[in-house]
Order: structure tokens, then sequence, then C-alpha cells
């Protein structure tokens, strides 16, 4: 590692995701801790972008930080009430995270260290044309596996979904009775 | 290191365009629906009322700042900056002409669909940090609206990219130029598609008929409450930009972007965002405000249906028939 190396792209994004990811596990309020979760979540596509992979970045956006900050943000707003949004930073059991937490440096530091310590060229650029090519030749039974599973799961959310609304309601399942618009 | 250059010269001469064109686009507004509602509109600075917008950020700009005593100072603070900078991001992608574009990606459709579902958390923030009632109630409705049409929108804006075969912006607006305008033909793919997308874009966006976020008749001014003076200011601005900018997507990719009878240039691109905007603002000033479950119930029983069925639709063109 030599002076040559030093990429002040790839040091800025670092910097963000480090600090962003502290700033996740040590804001003392939820909303906040999404917030930052969210800005974690776009370094990480920011470093997709510059390993040539823009199909990856911008997918990691767009579910990542559109869908699931989202949702997890409005998971806090209607679970918790407006005035107990302040949590605790973990504090239950310093000894056992200090110990995972040193034994994960560890492990990482000693693959870091055997690896070649340079920043290996960046692969050629794959248009998404080629990779859905890839997709759905060579991996489509994984590609789809992972739809059924997905759908398993929407599935899934809907019959947890329903099932509370026959806990609750005497007469039987509620009907949800929208209003009918014309579009 | 060029690139660098080039991208910012231009991204800088995009963003200072689109900026100065809303000036033209308020004035446009003000003195449309004036003469929707038999007023005369602006006339006092200037006789044709251009200068009203200016005097008004003028005026903005002098107004005391008020910051609640509250309120999440930080997040208070920002919104309005990032909200902004999130309207102007999805320009980036979009070609005004042949040569005048911020960034050409190759994934320029999944970048604007991205950009536009990150242009939420801001107007969360907004809510939130402000800590009043009205603000939060806004910011939950604009989360669960966004969230929702998030879905038609990425349907909608399937079709052009398969039926060009790529996502990249531009490369959408050859393949119009060579075949047909999208709502030309296939005009049953492409009519319905744009409507799709400029309903979702309307609603992930927040204006009328879809702007129960900031309801003034149940909500006060929604997530905009507490803000005052050149905050405020920003906000209304960021009205105006995704406006504009979601006109200048939507002419990309569905009315032949900058290509047009007599040749392609950056005029047609204008005219065409012109067209769209004031199509908007027409909406805007004839229809009412939808209920909040009136909303969802349109987005998940008919738009997003419709939208699947587009899709499939649109693959079996592109298969069978194209």
């Amino acid at each position: 590692m030599t002076w040559a190396d030093f990429d002040p792209g790839f040091t800025l994004i670092s910097l963000i995701v480090v600090v962003s990811a502290f700033f996740v596990v040590r804001a003392q309020n939820m909303i906040h801790a999404v917030l930052w979760l969210g800005l974690t979540l776009l370094g990480t596509a920011a470093f997709y972008a510059r390993l040539n992979a823009p199909f990856l970045a911008g997918v990691q956006v767009l579910t990542y930080v559109g869908g699931i900050v989202t949702l997890m943000i409005f998971g806090v707003m209607v679970t918790r009430r407006h005035e107990s949004l302040e949590a605790e930073a973990a504090t239950v059991a310093p000894e056992r995270g200090l110990i995972f937490a040193s034994a994960i440096f560890v492990m990482l530091s000693v693959v870091m260290w055997r690896s070649a310590a340079t920043i290996p060229s960046p692969a050629p650029v794959a248009s998404s044309a080629d990779l859905a090519r890839v997709l759905l030749n060579e991996y489509l039974i994984a590609f789809e596996a992972l739809s059924l599973l997905l759908l398993a799961a929407i599935v899934g959310a809907v019959v947890l979904a329903r099932r509370r609304d026959l806990e609750t309601s005497p007469q039987g399942p509620v009907v949800p009775q929208a209003t009918e618009v014309q579009p | 290191m060029n690139e660098f250059v080039r991208g910012g010269l231009y991204g800088g001469g995009i963003i200072v365009g689109i900026m100065s064109s809303l000036l033209f686009v308020l004035w446009a507004e003000r003195k449309m629906a004036a003469r929707m509602q038999s007023r005369i509109g602006p006339n006092i600075i200037d006789p044709t009322g251009f200068l009203q917008a200016m005097s008004d950020v003028l005026k903005l700009l002098q107004k005391e700042d008020i910051i609640p005593e509250k309120a999440d100072r930080a997040l208070f603070n920002l919104a309005p900056v990032f909200g902004a900078a999130a309207a102007l991001a999805v320009a980036a992608v979009v070609p005004f002409s042949a040569s005048i574009v911020g960034a050409d990606l190759d994934v320029g459709v999944l970048y604007l669909l991205a950009v536009g579902a990150v242009s939420v958390l801001p107007v969360f923030a907004a809510g939130w940090g402000s800590n009043n009632k009205f603000a939060l109630l806004g910011a939950m409705r604009a989360i669960a609206q966004s969230v929702s049409y998030e879905v038609p929108l990425v349907l909608a804006a399937l079709v052009p990219v398969m039926l060009a075969g790529s996502m990249k912006v531009s490369d959408i607006v050859a393949w119009q130029a060579s075949h047909h305008w999208l709502v030309v033909w296939p005009f049953f793919l492409g009519v319905p598609a744009f409507v799709l997308f400029m309903l979702a874009m309307l609603a992930e966006s927040n204006r009328i008929p879809f702007d129960i976020p900031e309801a003034e008749s149940e909500l006060v001014a929604g997530i905009t409450t507490e803000y005052s003076g050149m905050k405020f200011g920003l906000f209304y601005m960021t009205e105006y930009l995704h406006t504009v900018i979601a006109s200048a997507v939507a002419a990309s990719l569905f009315l032949g972007g900058f290509d047009g009878p007599g040749g392609p240039g950056i005029w047609w691109m204008v005219i065409k965002t012109f067209v769209l905007v004031v199509a908007i603002y027409w909406l805007r000033w004839s229809l009412l405000r939808f209920r909040s479950d009136q909303l969802m119930a349109l987005c998940w029983r008919w738009l997003v249906p419709s939208g699947v069925v587009l899709v499939v639709a649109t693959a079996l063109w592109v298969v069978f028939a194209a």
C-alpha cells in the first residue's frame, strides 16, 4: 500500500459508511437511527457504483433506501408512541458484545492481512442487458427459486394480517369497505 | 477527470436552466389559475406580473427564520435542502438534447425510480423534525402514498424500457425517433402507460389531486406548517421542480423526447415539457383532492392491476408482434 494507491473517492465513501453505521448503533432516537441507516445504505450503493455495478447500485437504493428504510420509519411510527421514541442505546451485555466484536475484528484483520494488499482493478462494465441474459439463462433456477421465496413471503404476510382481523372482530373477518373510486 | 469537468459544467448549466425556467412556470401558472377563476392575477409589480416571482423570493429572503423550540433542529433545517436536491437529482439522466445530458447512465430509468423513492425521506424528515401533529400526519400520509404509488410508477416505466430494450433514457428516445413516439404506436400500450406514469408521478410528488400530505383544509399546511421564510420557499420551489422535471421525464419516455418533426433539438424538449406542465396545472386547478383511503383504493385496486396487465401485454407484443 503506497500513496499511489490512495483513492480519495473510496476513502470518502468509506468514511461516510463507517461514521453513519456508528450513528445507527449509537443514536438515542429511533428515527435518527433509521435515517442514519439510510445514509449507510446509500454509501453502500456508492461502493457498487464505483465497482462498475450500476444496476446493483440502483436496485440497492430503490429497494433498501426507498423501500426498506421507508417501511422501517413507518413501522417505528405506528408501533411506538410519539413520546417514547428515545431508546436506551443497547447496553444489555457489554462484555458479550466486546468479545464478539473483537473476535470479528481479529477475523477480518487476518483475512485482510493475508489478501493481496492492492485495490483490485475494477471489473469490466457489464451492461444491464448482459446481466439480464446471464440471470435468465445460467442462473434461471436460482432466480425462479428466489421469486417463489418472495411470493411465499407475500402470501404469508397477507395470511398473518388477515388472521389478526379474524381474532379482533367478534363477527368474523372484517371485510374492508373501501369507497369505490372511478379513475 | 475530463468526464467530471464535463459532467459538472453540463450539470451546472442544466440546473441553472431548470431553475430559471421556474420563474416562467410560476408566472404561467398564476396567470392561468387567475383566468380559470375569472380574476386577473399578479399585475402590481409590473403590468404582466412576470416580476412577481422574483419579488416573492426577495420577500421570503428577508423574513424571520423561525425554528420551533422543540423541533428536531438538524432534521428541520436539512429537510428543505435535501428535498430540493433530490428533486434536482432526477434531472441528471434526462437528455434535453442529443448532447445536453448530465450523465447518460446505462441504468437511467432505474436511477430515476431510485431517486424518486429516496425523495420521500426529506418529506418525512420535515414532518418529523417540525414536532407538530399536523406536520407529522402529513409526513405519515406522504410515506404511505409514496410506498404505494412506487409500484404503478415502476410498472408504467417498464413499458418503454421493454419496448426499447434498454434502460438508458437516450436509447429510449432514439428508439422512439427510429420507430414512433410511444403514445403514437403502439398507442394501446403507450397511452395507458403514459397516463399511468403521469398519475403515479403526480402522486409521488404529492401534487393535486394527490396532495393529501399537505391538505390545507384538514392539516393546516401539512409538512410545511412550521416552516417560514426561505425554508418554506425551498419547499415551494421543490414542488415546482418536481412538476417540471417529472414532465421532462415523461416527455422523454413517452413523447419522443428531443425528437420531433423538423429535426431533433432542445426546443422540442422545452415545448413538450411545458405542455405537460400546463396539463398538470390544469388538473390542479380543476380537480378536487382525493381522500386518503380513496387514494389507496385507486392505487391498489385500479392502477396496480392495470399496470400488471400492461406489462404482460407489452411482453407479448415484444415477443410476437414487434
